[in-house]
């Protein structure tokens, strides 16, 4: 019995044929029922509105030291309105990433990356996608709980405090600055190196002629 | 002259990856969500949203110029084939002037604010929808010359330095 376990968890892993080949009939030369993917778009919403977020909300902790700057450019700035735009943006962010991470699994669920390759921070496409489909998920988890934990700040704890964030906010925001960054050459590489869903890389790795294919 | 330039790597950059995609995030991301809490600060009479906007739209200002400075390197760096050289003039076009554009909404909108910040006329909520189409339109081109003609990817440079397309 232990030998048949081992027998069977040495043997490869082969699909035959591999279940993608379903959907052929449905699919286009890029591996999608449509000619351009939405997660890489719906990208920008939460990356841009995550940014912007924490950056208003630092600039609304740290207002007592920039007033005199944005009065020396005669733009008239209330501390409220940065903290504004740290709140409502991060919230416009938990929406969107929602459908980033839902279209995110939909179209990797499709993906057919160019075998062979290793990327240039030497993984190989499987470990790509496994870490940025895990990491996407994390990431939305960090964002939910860090709009909630931000909520508080505003409606309860920090009510009527100037400074409506903690430092301890600003901070995770910046770690995953970090996270975000690298979660993002992830997914570049998906599409850049690995060809994912790029429709002249997914007819030059069939051998077709972009001359002819791609006029 | 050319040996003064930093050796290409097999994207044909200078640097790792592609830095105009990341920049025009805050364009694309920040000039929609300010029509969108325009739109949602005039129906639910929200005057708080207004200042989000205004700042929001500042933010796509300022960061279009940078998109416009690393886009026009990469696009130099791109060898357009096919139809995605019109493809790319078009959206050179399209960006530079969504710069003029983005900079006379903020201008407007700053003098909105400075009369009064509580108020939004309904013309700049119309100029916030043609901006939004605008982008829109602007995503679309940019979209194709990534995801259809893989411009900048592995795969393309390379065919494209072997002289295959």
């Amino acid at each position: 019995m232990t030998t048949l376990i081992l027998a069977a968890a040495q043997a490869p892993f082969v699909a035959d044929p591999p279940a993608i080949e379903q959907l052929a009939g449905e699919l286009g030369p890029n591996g999608l029922p449509y000619s351009l993917p939405i997660h890489p778009n719906l990208v920008h919403l939460t990356i841009g509105l995550f940014v912007i977020a924490i950056a208003f909300d630092i600039a609304g902790a740290l207002y007592p030291i920039e007033k005199r700057v944005f009065r020396f450019l005669a733009l008239p700035i209330t501390r409220a309105g940065f903290h504004d735009v740290g709140w409502y943006n991060l919230l416009a962010c938990a929406v969107a990433t929602f459908f980033t991470v839902a279209a995110g699994f939909f179209e990797m669920l499709l993906a057919q990356p160019i075998p062979g390759v290793t990327s240039t921070i030497g993984l190989q496409s499987m470990q790509t996608m496994l870490w940025h489909g895990v990491g996407g998920v994390a990431i939305l988890l960090v964002i939910i709980a860090m709009t909630v934990w931000r909520g508080y700040q505003r409606f309860v704890w920090r009510r009527d405090m100037g400074r409506q964030v903690q430092w301890l906010y600003l901070l995770v925001g910046l770690g995953l600055f970090l996270v975000i960054g690298l979660h993002g050459t992830l997914g570049a590489e998906l599409a850049g190196e690995f060809g994912v869903h790029v429709t002249a890389d997914q007819l030059l790795a069939a051998g077709a002629n972009l001359r002819e294919a791609l006029p | 002259m050319f040996e003064l330039l930093p050796p290409l790597n097999d994207h044909n950059l200078p640097w790792m990856d592609t830095i105009h995609p990341i920049v025009v995030h805050f364009v694309i991301a920040m000039g929609l969500i300010s029509f969108v809490f325009d739109l949602i600060g005039v129906v639910f009479r929200k005057v708080q949203l207004f200042e989000v906007s205004f700042w929001n739209l500042l933010f796509a200002t300022a960061a279009i110029f940078v998109a416009i400075i690393f886009g026009q390197v990469e696009a130099g760096l791109a060898n357009p084939y096919g139809a995605s050289s019109e493809i790319l003039n078009l959206h050179s076009t399209i960006g530079w002037s969504l710069a003029g554009v983005l900079s006379l909404l903020s201008g407007w909108r700053y003098v909105i604010r400075s009369r009064d910040p509580q108020q939004l006329p309904l013309g700049f909520l119309g100029a916030g929808a043609l901006l939004s189409a605008l982008i829109v339109v602007q995503v679309t081109l940019g979209n194709q010359l990534i995801w259809v003609y893989g411009l900048h990817t592995v795969p393309v440079v390379e065919a494209t330095r072997a002289g295959l397309v």
